[in-house]
């Protein structure tokens, strides 16, 4: 399975005062926290951070069916600016990061090898959608294999596994 | 406080951040934040904490992960005033 969340740093800035007391401690763990109090763009490191853990949570809510505001139980692993791990209720999450001037992409999965051959796509024309959620079906296999889309902003990512 | 005052202030506090204004003429008890407000999930925080100034309550985090529709939010104001 994969999920991947992409962040637009201009409407982030517009729209979420992280700053704003209580805010961050609703959102991170202390170890996240003294990841961002210590970055040095701090705005980016929030957005990362948050943007693996929605990443990982669309994996998590696939999985399972359910549906939660649970960012302190998406708990990162920072192992650096592109790469790391979203652990929730007892799973581990693969994460890939890109950070842009203007935008952060992250992409999950459940393993580096799902990872590592992910496709990304340019339009929406084979994707289907069972219960909200999408796929499509392979013309050369006739696989079902599952897609994850992710929209902010200015910036919109489709990517499904090859 | 009663329902219907909760109701109208949750309103309130959602406003600023629902892109579609119109979407919250149509407001029920089972109108979702993010699937049918269409509230950015990083702004889900604001409310909360919104909610958490206005009505003068502590939103435990077991709590904050119920809070994903009105119904929910509501039942989690009534019980947090009932202990206060």
């Amino acid at each position: 399975m994969i999920g991947n969340d992409v962040v637009d740093l201009a409407t982030a800035k517009n729209e979420n005062n992280w700053r704003r007391k209580g805010y961050l401690e609703k959102l991170f763990t202390e170890e996240e926290i003294a990841l961002i109090k210590t970055a040095n763009n701090q705005d980016v490191m929030v957005w990362n951070l948050w943007s693996r853990k929605e990443a990982a949570y669309k994996i998590f809510n696939r999985d399972t069916g359910l549906r939660a505001f649970m960012p302190l139980q998406l708990v990162c692993t920072y192992v650096n600016e592109l790469q790391g791990t979203v652990y929730c209720q007892g799973k581990t999450y693969y994460t890939k990061t890109v950070v842009k001037p203007d935008h952060i992409h992250t992409i999950a999965a459940v393993d580096t090898k799902i990872l590592e051959n992910i496709v990304f796509l340019k339009d929406r024309k084979l994707i289907l959608k069972k219960e909200g959620v999408p796929y499509l079906v392979q013309p050369e296999t006739t696989q079902t294999v599952p897609v994850s889309i992710s929209h902010h902003g200015n910036y919109e990512y489709i990517i499904t596994m090859s | 406080m009663d329902r219907i005052t909760i109701i109208e202030n949750l309103k309130n506090i959602i406003t600023p951040f629902v892109g579609d204004k119109e979407a919250l003429d149509n407001l029920t008890e089972q109108t979702d934040f993010i699937k049918d407000l269409n509230i950015n999930s990083a702004n889900l925080v604001d409310i909360i904490l919104d909610v958490e100034d206005f009505f003068d309550i502590q939103i435990d985090n077991e709590s904050m992960e119920k809070m994903l529709n009105i119904e929910a939010t509501i039942a989690i104001v009534e019980e947090k005033l009932a202990s206060k």
